[in-house]
């Protein structure tokens, strides 16, 4: 989710749209190969229905500021076990992404974080399910 | 960023979109004693549900086994998986995605990633296959949307050598 700018809550009330079936090749890197296909088939603020994939070599960061840390996993053959998040439009209108879900390694022990840019490669492939998130106006709350 | 050189030749283009429509969304509930992945299968394929993407919300396991990656050191492919995992419940089911295709002979498919807590605390997770997770007391709950216009089908892939769910067109 992309970090909160006010301390206000904004509570945005809107509908889902059109879904997007989606598969990202080997060496493909998460975070921007959902935005880019996303944006092929338009679809700029949209949420994760569901993902299943892998790995060749995971980057999960966790914490924030100063107390800001990577969590590295070496694969190949990394599992995606879970994978959450959104699609928001950029100042320019493109979408970007924020992932964050939990992998196995090839011990069969589990980490968690946000999946981090340009350090996710695809190994197998990313099944991967968007659904467009059709917001209306935004309103402050409180 | 690393990346690793497949067996089969890189093929383009390196992603594949195809854009979907809604036909439905559904909260499923299994039943304790029934297998995981079989019985979202019967659930949705008695709707007449056959492409979905799944959402595990949560559940617990009286048995179940699950598989991890690895390199595969044969060369004939990056990375495969291992032996399996079995765990004795309690197993609680935390998270979990899935997505219902169909096989090459076009019957149904679900593809399964978990993650899970056994019964001391350890949090496990990876592929779980059909017919070797049977639930436990509440059985499971899945949050699922139907696809249309699109979907998941099984297709041999050169580059990776594996057979994988890749998008289609759907009638």
């Amino acid at each position: 989710m992309p970090e909160a700018e006010s301390r206000d809550v904004v509570l945005e009330a809107g509908r889902f749209g059109r879904l997007a079936v989606i598969r990202l090749k080997p060496n493909e890197d998460l975070v921007s190969g959902v935005e880019a296909a996303a944006a092929e088939v338009g679809i700029v603020c949209g949420v994760v229905r569901s993902a299943v994939g892998s790995l060749v070599d995971a980057a999960l960061g966790y914490g924030s500021g100063e107390t800001a840390g990577v969590t590295s996993v070496e694969g190949p053959g990394v599992e995606i076990l879970t994978l959450s998040g959104e699609l928001r439009p950029d100042e320019a209108g493109h979408p970007r992404a924020f992932l964050q879900g939990t992998i196995s390694d090839s011990d069969a022990r589990v980490y968690g974080g946000v999946f981090l840019r340009d350090a996710n490669p695809i190994c197998i492939t990313l099944e991967l399910v968007v659904q467009e998130w059709l917001p209306d106006a935004a309103e402050e709350v409180g | 960023m690393r990346n690793l050189t497949q067996p089969g030749p890189a093929s383009l283009p390196r992603r594949i979109c195809r854009p979907a429509r809604e036909a439905g969304s559904f909260r499923i509930q299994l039943a304790p004693g029934e297998d995981l992945s079989n019985g979202l299968v019967a659930a949705l394929t008695a709707r007449g549900i056959a492409d979905a993407a799944v959402e595990l919300l949560s559940g617990t396991f009286e048995v179940m086994s699950y598989l991890t990656g690895q390199p595969d050191d044969s060369g004939q492919r990056v990375a495969t998986y291992g032996a399996p995992t079995r765990l004795d419940g309690p197993v609680r089911l935390i998270g979990g995605n899935a997505m219902l295709g169909r096989d090459a002979a076009g019957r149904p498919l679900l593809h399964c990633h978990a993650v899970v807590v056994d019964r001391a605390g350890g949090v496990h997770g990876g592929h779980l296959p059909p017919g070797v997770c049977r639930l436990g007391p509440g059985g499971a709950v899945a949050i699922v949307v139907a696809l249309a216009g699109a979907g998941f089908r099984v297709a041999a892939d050169a580059e990776t050598n594996f057979d994988i769910f890749q998008p289609a067109e759907l009638a």
